[in-house]
C-alpha cells in the first residue's frame, strides 16, 4: 500500500492517533528517508532546510514511538528501547537537535530513563513545555512509564515505604509519607498490601507474559519440539 | 532494438513467456539480455539516453503509457535504461557521481523506484548491473553525507533477491559498513540474524546434471548467487573477518552482548596460514571487553581458536588481558588506575566508549560476587563490602533499585519497619533460568529450531559439494581409501552408511 506523503498534516495525524505502538513505529519508521530528505544538506539541494518545524515534530514523535515499542528482551522493556533510541538522536541533524526546544527535551528524558532518575522523568514530561500536538504522546508515555515503573517495583521490593513507593510512580512523596489513604489506595488498588503498624506497603509481584509471535500453545508443543531434535 | 516500440515488443513478450515453463522463460530471458548487450555496444539504444518520461516515476498520467517500463515486470530493460542515462550524464557531465545522481534528484528518485520494486527472478540474469546499481546508490547517498537514505533501500533490495540472505556476498559487507556510518543499526540486524552458509559459487565447478535454469525455484540462493552471476564483487576471507567484526559492532552499539561475541569469535577463529590480522586481533580486544560486560570476567577461549593463534591474541592486547585481571580482582581502585594507565591504547582502538561500559557495570558484578556469598544483608553492609556503591544509604539503595529494576541483578530489596538503614537486599535461591516463563523457554526453542533447519539445510550442501571436490577426492587417492572395488566416499549421498550403532553392547545379548 502506498504510503501517504511527508507533511505536516499526515505526521500530526498519525502522532495524535490512537494506533498501537508497533504501527506508530511502523508507519514513523517509513517517514525517516524523507524527513532525512528533507533536512538540511548537499543531498536536498530543492528542499533546502526544510520545514525545520514539521522535522522537529517527526523527529520527537519517532522517538516517543521508540519509548513506546515493546521488544523481545530480558531487559524491563523501559530500558531495552534505549540503545535503538540513542540512535535515532545520533541520526537527528545535528542544528535540529541543538536548537529544537523539545527534541532538547527528548535528549534530556533519555538520560533520565537510563539513568533511573524516576523523579526526573515524571518532571521532564510533566514540567516541561511541549508542543500542543506532542502532548497526547507524551501524556501516553507517561502513563506507559507509570505502568512498567510499578511492574519493576512490584518485582524488586517485598516491602516498601509508601514515600519512595509515590516516588517511582511520580505520586506526592510528602503526602505519602504522612500515610495519604489516596496513594495508598493507588497502591492496593494493584494488589499490595498495606500494613498500619509497620507503615509498610507489601507488593504483590505483577507479572506480564512476554509476547510471542506464536500461540501460547503451552509445554506440551514445547516438549513436542524436542523430540523433534 | 533501435526504437522504443522494440523495446515495448520485447518487454511484451517476455511477460507472456513468465507464466510458461522455466526453461522457455529462461530462453527469453537470455535473449533479451542478449539483444539488450548488443543494442548497447553498438549504441542502438542511444535515444533512449537522454529521455527523462522514458523511466519516469509517480506521475498519473505518465504511468499507463506503454513505453513506461515497470521494474516489477520489466527489471531488465529498465536496468538496462537506466544505467544508460546514468552513464551517459556520468560521461557528460565527467563526474561520477553527477548532481542528478545525488539524493532527491531526478535519477536518485529512479534508482529509488527500481531497487524497492525490481523483479528479483530477473535480476539474477543481470547480477553484475544490479550490482553496479546498488553500489552507485550507496556511493550517492555516501557523497550527500546521508548514508541512512541507502540502508534501508540496500537492505529490502537484498532481502528481494534472496530471502535467506545465506550466501555471502559484498553488499552484506557494502550495508553493515553504511549502517555503521548511518547509525541505523536496527536495519541492518533482519540480515545480520540470518546464518551466512556459503561463499557465491563454490558449487558451481561441478553443476549437477540437469540443474534447474536460473528463473526456476531454487532450495538455495547459492545456485543463482555464483562467481560468474556478478550478484557479488570477488569476496576474500578478509572481506568475510569484516563483515563480522562489523556487525559485531553493530551489536555493541544495541548491547547485545551475546551476539555479538559470537560474531566476534568468528573473527577470532577465521584459518589463518600465517601470522592473524589486524582485523582478528581488533575482535579479539573487542571480545574481551564484551565477556566483561556480560559475565564479569575473561572468559575461557573459544575451543574453535586454536591455542597457539590465541597466545598471539594475549600477547598482542596485553593491557586488555591487564584489565581483565585486574576487573576479576573486584578492587575499583586498581581497576581506575589500570584504565587511567591505558588510556591511550583504548582510544588508539577506538575502544574508549566500551572500556567506560566496563567501568559502569562494576557495581553490577561485584554484587553478583556478594551473592554467591551472602543470602541477605543490609544496604549498609553492602555499602562497605562494595568500594563503587555510594555510603549514603538511601543513594546506594538508589543504585541498587536501579540495577535490580534493570534485570541486571536478581534480588529483592525489603524496606523495614521505622527506620531507613535497615533496608535489606535479598538474593534468592532459585537460579534465574528456573525462572523462564514457558513462552520465554518456548521462544527460544523456536528459534533454535528455525537455526538448526537451517543449518541442516545447508550442511547437507556443503557436504555434497566436499564429497564432489578436488580436495576431498585427492585426499582419498592418498589415503589409499579408494580401492577398485567400487565402493562409493560420497559424502551425501547415504549419510546413513556412516552411523555407529549406538547400543554397544548390542552385541552381547
Amino acid at each position: 500500500m502506498e504510503l501517504p506523503s511527508f507533511t505536516k498534516e499526515q505526521i500530526t495525524k498519525v502522532i495524535v492517533s490512537n494506533a498501537p505502538p508497533s504501527q506508530l513505529f511502523e508507519i514513523l519508521s517509513q517517514y525517516e528517508s524523507d524527513a532525512c530528505l528533507m533536512s538540511a544538506g548537499s543531498g536536498s539541494p530543492e528542499t533546502g532546510a526544510g520545514d525545520p518545524e514539521m522535522l522537529c515534530l517527526y523527529y520527537s514523535g519517532f522517538f516517543f514511538a521508540h519509548l513506546l515499542t515493546k521488544q523481545m528482551s530480558k531487559f524491563p522493556i523501559i530500558l531495552q528501547v534505549i540503545p535503538e533510541a540513542r540512535a535515532l538522536t545520533q541520526r537527528i541533524p545535528v542544528t535540529l537537535k541543538h536548537h529544537d526546544p523539545s527534541l532538547q527535551n527528548c535528549l534530556n528524558l533519555l538520560r533520565a530513563i537510563w539513568q533511573n532518575e524516576h523523579g526526573q522523568v515524571y518532571r521532564i514530561l510533566r514540567g516541561l513545555p511541549w508542543p500542543d500536538t506532542l502532548k497526547h504522546l507524551v501524556k501516553r508515555y507517561e502513563s506507559f512509564f507509570q505502568d512498567q515503573t510499578l511492574i519493576a517495583v512490584s518485582t524488586s521490593y517485598e516491602a516498601i515505604r509508601p514515600a519512595v513507593a509515590a516516588g517511582y510512580l511520580g505520586l506526592d512523596t510528602q503526602a505519602a509519607e504522612k500515610d495519604n489513604q489516596t496513594i495508598i489506595q493507588k497502591f492496593t488498588d494493584c494488589g499490595w498490601t498495606w500494613n498500619p503498624e509497620t507503615r509498610l506497603l507489601y507488593p504483590s509481584p505483577i507479572t506480564v507474559p512476554p509476547t510471542n509471535s506464536q500461540p501460547p500453545s503451552g509445554i506440551r508443543e514445547t516438549m513436542a519440539m524436542l523430540g523433534n531434535r | 532494438m533501435a526504437s522504443i516500440s522494440a523495446l515495448v515488443a520485447s518487454s511484451a513478450k517476455l511477460q507472456h513467456f513468465a507464466d510458461q515453463s522455466s526453461e522457455e522463460y529462461d530462453r527469453q530471458i537470455r535473449d533479451l539480455v542478449t539483444s539488450l548487450h548488443r543494442s548497447l555496444s553498438s549504441n542502438a539504444l542511444n535515444f533512449a539516453a537522454n529521455d527523462p518520461t522514458l523511466l519516469d516515476v509517480g506521475s498519473a498520467s505518465l504511468w499507463n503509457r506503454p513505453e513506461n517500463f515497470d521494474p516489477a515486470t520489466d527489471a531488465i530493460t529498465y536496468l538496462f535504461l537506466l544505467r544508460l542515462q546514468i552513464q551517459t550524464l556520468q560521461e557528460t557531465s565527467q563526474e561520477k557521481l553527477p548532481a542528478d545522481l545525488l539524493p532527491s534528484r531526478v535519477l536518485w528518485t529512479k534508482c529509488v523506484h527500481y531497487l524497492k520494486k525490481f523483479n528479483p527472478i530477473q535480476v539474477r540474469y543481470v547480477g553484475h548491473e544490479w550490482r553496479q546499481l546498488i553500489e552507485l546508490v550507496a556511493q550517492a547517498a555516501q557523497a550527500a553525507s546521508k548514508p541512512f537514505l541507502a540502508t534501508q533501500l540496500i537492505k529490502d533490495a537484498m532481502l528481494r533477491l534472496d530471502p535467506s540472505c545465506a550466501v555471502f556476498t559484498s553488499t552484506h559487507l557494502l550495508l553493515v559498513r553504511l549502517c555503521l556510518h548511518a547509525k541505523a543499526y536496527t536495519c541492518i540486524l533482519p540480515v545480520l540474524n540470518k546464518h551466512i552458509c556459503h561463499f557465491p559459487g563454490i558449487s558451481e565447478r561441478f553443476p549437477p546434471k540437469g540443474a534447474p535454469v536460473l528463473c526456476a525455484d531454487h532450495e538455495s540462493s547459492l545456485a543463482f548467487i555464483t562467481n560468474n552471476s556478478g550478484l557479488s564483487a570477488p569476496l576474500g576471507s578478509r572481506d568475510l573477518s569484516r563483515y563480522f567484526l562489523y556487525g559485531g559492532m553493530v551489536y555493541l552499539a544495541l548491547k547485545k552482548w551475546s551476539e555479538a561475541s559470537h560474531f566476534l569469535e568468528l573473527v577470532m577463529a577465521i584459518p589463518t596460514t600465517g601470522p592473524v590480522s589486524m582485523i582478528m586481533v581488533e575482535a579479539y580486544k573487542k571480545w574481551v571487553l564484551v565477556g566483561l560486560l556480560e559475565t564479569g570476567k575473561l572468559r575461557p577461549p573459544p575451543s574453535m581458536i586454536a591455542p597457539n593463534v590465541y597466545k598471539v591474541y594475549q600477547s598482542i592486547a596485553r593491557p586488555y588481558i591487564n584489565l581483565a585481571n585486574t576487573f576479576e580482582l573486584r578492587d575499583l581502585n586498581r581497576l581506575n588506575a589500570e584504565i587511567d594507565a591505558a588510556r591511550n591504547v583504548w582510544s588508539a582502538d577506538n575502544n574508549s566508549g566500551l572500556v567506560a561500559q566496563v567501568l559502569d557495570s562494576f557495581t553490577v558484578h561485584s554484587l553478583v560476587g556478594i551473592k554467591s556469598v551472602f543470602a541477605a544483608l543490609t544496604v549498609t553492609e553492602l555499602s562497605e563490602q562494595t568500594s563503587s556503591l555510594p555510603r549514603d544509604t538511601d543513594l546506594a539503595e538508589s543504585v541498587i533499585a536501579s540495577l535490580i529494576m534493570s534485570g541486571s541483578v536478581s534480588a529483592t530489596l525489603v524496606h523495614t519497619p521505622g527506620h531507613s538503614e535497615g533496608t535489606m537486599l535479598r538474593f534468592p535461591s532459585a537460579h534465574p533460568s528456573s525462572q523462564l516463563h514457558e513462552l520465554q523457554v518456548q521462544g527460544r526453542l523456536a528459534r533454535e529450531s528455525n537455526t538448526l533447519e537451517a543449518l541442516a539445510a545447508s550442511v547437507k550442501k556443503s557436504n555434497n559439494d566436499i564429497g564432489l571436490g578436488d580436495e576431498f577426492i585427492d585426499h582419498m587417492h592418498k589415503s589409499k581409501a579408494w580401492n577398485s572395488s567400487g565402493t562409493d566416499y560420497s559424502v551425501a549421498e547415504d549419510e546413513t552408511r556412516f552411523d555407529v550403532d549406538e547400543d554397544i553392547m548390542g552385541d552381547q545379548i
